[in-house]
C-alpha cells in the first residue's frame, strides 16, 4: 500500500460516564492497531500528552454538553476537525441527563435539585446532544458504544468511505440470536423502536431492551406506546422509559406522543438552527418523519 | 421411496448412533419455545416441538456469517462452520420452507455459501399434528412427497420411516438392527387414519386460489397504510420466516486497513435502507410500501413465477408480530374479513 499519511484523531469526553473512552481504552487487544492505523493527537483519558491546538482528521467526542465552556471547547473541536463523531448515547441524543427535556423550566429544576448555588468553575446549562450546537458528521450511538461499531466506524472514516452502521432495531439481532420475544412474555421491551448493533445485548439475559441505544430512525413509536398499553403498562412509565435514553431524539421527533409541548422551554438560551443531514452515510437521504410536529430526523 | 418401521423406544438409541455421521441438531425447549441446537444428549430433543423460533434456514444461511478474508492480493474463503451434520425433526412446512430455498440458492444462480452448507447436511423430517396458528394444509406444505433424506411419521407405538435418498438409506443402516421392514395392511390403515387426524386439525383454512388476482385488485387498499399504522418494521417476520432470504453483505475492514472479511447478514424488506440505491432514491420510502413488497412477494410474485405461495404455513410469523400482523391475518383482511390487527 501506498504510504497514505494516518488520519490525525482526537478523543474528547464531555458530560457522561466515560463508558465510551473506557471502551476504546478497553480494546487491550486491538490498541496497537488502533496507534498504528491512526496518529491520536488527543485522548486526555490514556495520555496527558494532547495536543489541542492542531486541525484533526477525525474528533471523536463523547458526553452531553452541559456548561458554557464545554460548549465553547466542543465549537473549538468542530472548527479544528474535518470530521466530527459522535460517541455514545449522551454526545448522539443527551443522555439520561437529558431525560426531562421540554419538562418545563430547566432553571427551576436545577435549584430543585442543587438549591441556590454560586457557579465558580463553569455555568451549567440544559443537557444536550452535539448536533444541537454543531454539525455532527457522524453518530456511534450506544451505552457504551460497541467496540466492533467504532472499529467499523474508524476503519470506514479512515479510508474516507462512508460510515452505513446497522438500521435495524434491536429486533433483529434479537431474532438472529433466537431468543424468545420478551414483548410477548408481556415485558416492557423498548427493542422495536431502539437501534441495532448491540447484538440485543440485554435480551440475551431474558433482560428487556431498555433503549439505552437511542430510537430508530424509523421507529413507530406510536406503535410501540399502544402495544404497550394493551400490556397494561401506564403511560407514565412507558414514556419515561422511552425518554432515559431517548433525550433529545425522543424529543424533537416524537414530542406529542410523550405528551411534550413544542415551545421552547422558557429561559433557556438555545441555539437555533436549521439540523442538516450530515456527511457521513452521505448516499441517504433523510425525510421528516411523520409526526407533523417533528423536526427533521438526525442521521444516525 | 422405501418405508420401514422404528419402535419409538429404539427412538434415542437411532439418535445416537446418527452422530456417527455428523454433529447431530434438533428442537430443543428454550424457554417457552424451541430452538434448533445440538444434541449433546439425544434426550434432550424436544419431539412435541411444534415451531422453533427460527426456522432451519439458519444452518444454510447463518443469521451472519463471514463469506471470505480479503487482503490486498488475495481472498480465501471462509467455511470453517461447514461440516458434516444431521437436522432431525424438521416438520413438513420446514421441509419445504428449504426446497423453497433450494430452488432459489441452487437452481439458476448457485450459492457457494448454501451449497456447501445444505450438501454436508442430512435432514430428517418428523411429523406433526397442527396448532392453531399452522396453516400449511392452505399452503398445500403439510405433507413431504421429497427434500428429505428420512421422514419419520408417528404411528402409535412405532415411527413409520420414509427413506427418502440414498443418503437417508445409508443414515438406516448405520443401526439396521433398529428397523423393521415388514410393513402390512394394519400399516396402511393406521397412516391413513393418521392423515386424516391431522388434516382435521388445521383451524386455519384459507382457499388461496386466485390469490395474485387478489392481490393486483389490493393494490391501492388502504389495508396497506393501516397496517403500516401498525408495523413497528422491525423485520422480525422475515427473520423468523422459512422462505425469506435476503441478505446485505459488507466489508469489514481489519485496522490494518489492509485486509479485512465480507460478512453477509439477513436483511429485511421492511428494513428502510433495504430498497435504497446510489444518489439517496428508495423505491419504498413508506413502510406501506414496503409491507405490500413482503406480501406481494409471499401471496402474488411468487405464485406467479413458481406456481406455488412462497408462504408454507408455518405459522411463525403469527407467532412472532407483536402487533399482529401476519400472512394469516393480510390473507383475511384481502378477502374482505374481519381481522384482528
Amino acid at each position: 500500500m501506498a504510504e497514505i499519511p494516518k488520519p490525525k484523531v482526537g478523543f474528547y469526553g464531555f458530560t457522561g460516564c466515560g463508558g465510551d473512552l473506557l471502551t476504546i481504552l478497553h480494546c487491550e487487544d486491538e490498541l496497537l492497531d488502533i496507534f498504528n492505523a491512526v496518529d491520536i493527537r488527543s485522548f486526555l483519558m490514556a495520555s496527558s500528552d494532547v495536543h489541542d491546538d492542531e486541525e484533526l482528521d477525525i474528533a471523536f467526542v463523547e458526553g452531553s454538553i452541559t456548561t458554557d465552556h464545554q460548549l465553547e471547547s466542543l465549537k473549538g473541536i468542530r472548527k479544528r476537525s474535518k470530521v466530527l463523531v459522535a460517541i455514545g448515547s449522551c454526545a448522539c441524543f443527551g443522555g439520561p441527563q437529558a431525560a426531562r427535556l421540554g419538562y418545563g423550566d430547566w432553571e427551576e429544576r436545577f435549584k430543585k435539585v442543587y438549591g441556590e448555588v454560586k457557579h465558580t468553575v463553569a455555568r451549567p446549562r440544559e443537557s444536550y446532544p452535539l448536533d444541537e450546537y454543531v454539525k455532527v458528521d457522524c453518530c456511534i450511538p450506544g451505552c457504551p458504544i460497541d467496540k466492533h461499531q467504532f472499529f467499523f466506524a474508524l476503519t470506514r472514516l479512515a479510508k474516507g468511505m462512508p460510515v452505513e452502521l446497522t438500521t435495524f432495531p434491536v429486533c433483529a439481532e434479537c431474532k438472529w440470536n433466537e431468543n424468545e420475544c420478551l414483548l410477548l412474555k408481556g415485558e416492557l421491551c423498548l427493542g422495536p423502536v431502539t437501534a441495532g448493533g448491540c447484538n440485543s445485548r440485554c435480551p440475551n439475559h431474558g433482560l428487556p431492551c431498555i433503549g439505552c441505544w437511542g430510537p430508530t430512525k424509523e421507529a413507530n413509536v406510536a406503535s410501540e406506546i399502544s402495544l404497550l398499553k394493551e400490556r397494561n403498562f401506564s403511560s407514565e412509565e412507558i414514556i419515561n422509559k422511552l425518554r432515559l435514553f431517548g433525550g433529545a431524539a425522543m424529543v424533537r421527533r416524537f414530542a406529542d406522543l410523550l405528551g411534550i409541548k413544542t415551545e421552547e422551554p422558557a429561559g433557556k438560551p438555545r441555539q437555533k438552527k436549521a439540523r442538516k443531514p450530515v456527511a457521513a452515510g452521505k448516499a441517504k437521504k433523510k425525510t421528516a418523519s411523520k409526526s407533523p410536529k417533528a423536526k427533521s430526523g438526525r442521521k444516525r | 421411496m422405501k418405508a420401514l418401521k422404528l419402535k419409538k423406544e429404539d427412538l434415542y438409541a437411532y439418535l445416537e448412533s446418527l452422530k456417527s455421521y455428523g454433529e447431530l441438531w434438533g428442537p430443543v425447549k428454550r424457554g417457552e419455545r424451541y430452538a434448533y441446537a445440538r444434541l449433546v444428549n439425544v434426550r434432550e430433543v424436544a419431539l412435541q416441538a411444534l415451531r422453533t423460533i427460527l426456522p432451519p434456514k439458519k444452518f444454510f444461511v447463518p443469521p451472519r456469517f463471514n463469506m471470505f478474508r480479503y487482503s490486498e492480493d488475495r481472498y480465501t474463503e471462509a467455511f470453517e462452520d461447514v461440516k458434516p451434520r444431521v437436522l432431525f425433526g424438521l416438520h413438513p412446512c420446514d421441509i419445504h420452507g428449504l426446497m423453497i430455498l433450494d430452488e432459489l440458492f441452487l437452481e439458476r444462480f448457485p450459492d457457494p455459501y448454501y451449497k456447501k452448507r445444505r450438501e454436508a447436511t442430512a435432514i430428517i423430517g418428523l411429523s406433526c399434528i397442527p396448532d392453531d396458528k399452522c396453516m400449511a394444509r392452505s399452503t398445500n406444505t403439510h405433507a413431504v412427497e421429497g427434500g428429505f433424506d428420512l421422514a419419520f411419521n408417528e404411528l402409535g407405538e412405532e415411527y413409520l420411516v420414509w427413506v427418502g435418498s440414498s443418503l437417508g438409506d445409508d443414515l438406516v443402516r448405520l443401526n439396521l438392527d433398529l428397523f423393521n421392514e415388514e410393513i402390512d395392511a394394519q400399516d396402511l390403515q393406521k397412516y391413513l387414519e393418521w392423515r386424516r387426524k391431522r388434516d382435521s386439525r388445521y383451524k386455519l383454512n384459507f382457499d388461496l386460489t386466485g390469490m395474485p388476482d387478489i392481490m393486483e385488485l389490493s393494490w391501492d387498499s388502504d389495508l396497506w397504510q393501516e397496517l403500516a399504522d401498525k408495523c413497528l418494521a422491525c423485520g422480525a417476520c422475515s427473520m423468523v420466516c422459512p422462505t425469506c432470504n435476503c441478505y446485505n453483505i459488507r466489508d469489514v475492514s481489519d485496522l490494518s486497513l489492509e485486509s479485512g472479511v465480507r460478512e453477509r447478514h439477513w436483511d429485511s424488506c421492511m428494513n428502510k435502507e433495504y430498497a435504497l440505491v446510489a444518489g439517496g432514491h428508495n423505491f419504498r420510502e413508506a413502510r406501506a410500501e414496503r409491507l405490500k413488497l413482503y406480501y406481494t412477494h409471499k401471496l402474488k410474485a411468487f405464485i406467479t413465477e413458481y406456481g406455488k405461495p412462497s408462504c408454507v404455513g408455518c405459522g411463525r410469523c403469527i407467532d412472532t408480530c407483536p402487533v399482529n400482523i401476519n400472512v394469516a391475518e393480510v390473507i383475511r383482511a384481502l378477502k374482505g374479513q374481519e381481522v384482528k390487527v
